[in-house]
């Protein structure tokens, strides 16, 4: 950013999303936008950069020669148990949405896409294993990994082929392959890419994807919808 | 310069460097709902109050030392010194960000190869890919850190969770 390398520090907290600082500057930035919202970058945007949060099973068999950041000595004593993310669901929030039924703590994957943000309850996208919905104008599709929690968002369109493909889902997880296309006869696996068919080869383009609290996202996202409600 | 006004100068320097550290720690408290100009206000007040709190605490001695020499009476004169020494402890506290010494981020953080790391098939991760390398951030490890600064291939990112 402006020609610095910055190095951050977790300096703070709006309403539960954290604040970081940069050494170089002494700038604020908000986490969860990735703005710096004082100081002298004031108004600076991070670059996002692509990621999934995936089953570590599911990742090693996708990239075998991968790393893992490693445990600090130090500190593992104070790390998050395994149930961590049930332990959090009963910790109160200080800001709350109670609109259309939503909990603060409800676990949703967040899209923003040409201008609009559009918020998918988790447990929702797990039970129908793959969502073909519209953020804005753009149309996106929601596929669960045959690990049953790993999800990955991707745009509803094939590239090069002209139409919308008609996505569904295998009857039963085959290796490889995890849902399929009826316009190019298609199988396509959870990294997006068609093993299968006239179109074997071709990838979706991945559609970046938040997995947040229903408060958080809605507090960044005043206008954002909720599938199916 | 009167005891008496030396004693206000003297005040105003320990409010001062007293709201400078108290007022963000008040704002930015973890179960407190935040509006965004106390916040801005906040924040403003973080950047600037290594110095305002310098000069509070030059200034406190400055009084301090005027008021020695026309204050006879002792206890006046420890009041006067122990109210300085706070100034001074404030000047101190200015520099401490109470955030960055509890959460333990990450500026070096150290690399296993997916093989060699004692992780269960269901932790979760947070994955990314820069080119042709991979990269894994533990869920449980980062709840903890929360900021993991790396170079990922040749690119700097950091990490936040």
């Amino acid at each position: 950013m402006a020609g610095l390398r910055l190095t951050f520090h977790l300096a703070g907290i709006n309403n539960q999303n954290f604040l970081m600082r940069d050494e170089e500057t002494g700038s604020y930035w908000q986490q969860i936008s990735g703005v710096a919202i004082s100081g002298p970058l004031k108004g600076q945007h991070l670059t996002l950069v692509e990621s999934d949060e995936l089953l570590f099973a599911t990742w090693k068999a996708e990239e075998p020669h991968g790393t893992v950041l490693k445990d600090v000595a130090a500190f593992t004593r104070d790390y998050a148990p395994k149930d961590w993310d049930k332990e959090m669901k009963r910790v109160r929030t200080v800001i709350n949405f109670p609109e259309r039924g939503m909990k603060a703590r409800d676990l949703i994957l967040g899209i923003q896409a040409a201008g609009a943000s559009r918020a998918f309850l988790y447990d929702q996208v797990v039970k129908e294993k793959l969502v073909k919905d519209r953020v804005g104008a753009e149309p996106v599709l929601l596929v669960l990994s045959a690990d049953g929690q790993s999800v990955r968002a991707f745009r509803d369109r094939i590239p090069g082929v002209h139409g919308a493909p008609d996505f569904y889902r295998l009857a039963a997880n085959k290796p490889g392959a995890l849902f399929m296309d009826a316009s190019t006869g298609g199988e396509w696996n959870f990294q997006g890419c068609a093993v299968s068919g006239s179109a074997k080869g071709t990838c979706l383009e991945r559609v970046p994807m938040l997995k947040d609290y229903w408060f958080d996202w809605r507090n960044y996202n005043p206008t954002t919808t909720i599938y199916g409600r | 310069m009167t005891r008496r006004r030396l004693a206000l100068i003297w005040l105003l320097s320990l409010a001062a460097a007293f709201l400078s550290v108290a007022y963000p720690l008040y704002v930015i408290w973890p179960f407190r709902a935040q509006g965004p100009r106390e916040l801005a206000a906040a924040l403003l007040v973080l950047r600037f109050r290594p110095a305002i709190t310098v000069i509070c605490a030059v200034v406190a001695i400055a009084a301090l030392v005027l008021y020695w020499r026309l204050q006879k009476r002792l206890v006046w004169r420890i009041l006067a010194v122990f109210g300085t020494a706070c100034v001074a402890l404030l000047a101190f506290a200015a520099r401490v960000n109470i955030y960055e010494l509890m959460f333990h981020h990450l500026d070096h953080p150290e690399f296993a190869a997916a093989d060699h790391v004692k992780l269960a098939n269901d932790e979760k991760v947070i994955v990314v890919k820069i080119g042709s390398a991979a990269r894994a951030y533990p869920i449980r490890s980062m709840s903890y850190h929360h900021v993991a600064n790396d170079v990922v291939g040749q690119t700097a990112i950091v990490a936040t969770y």
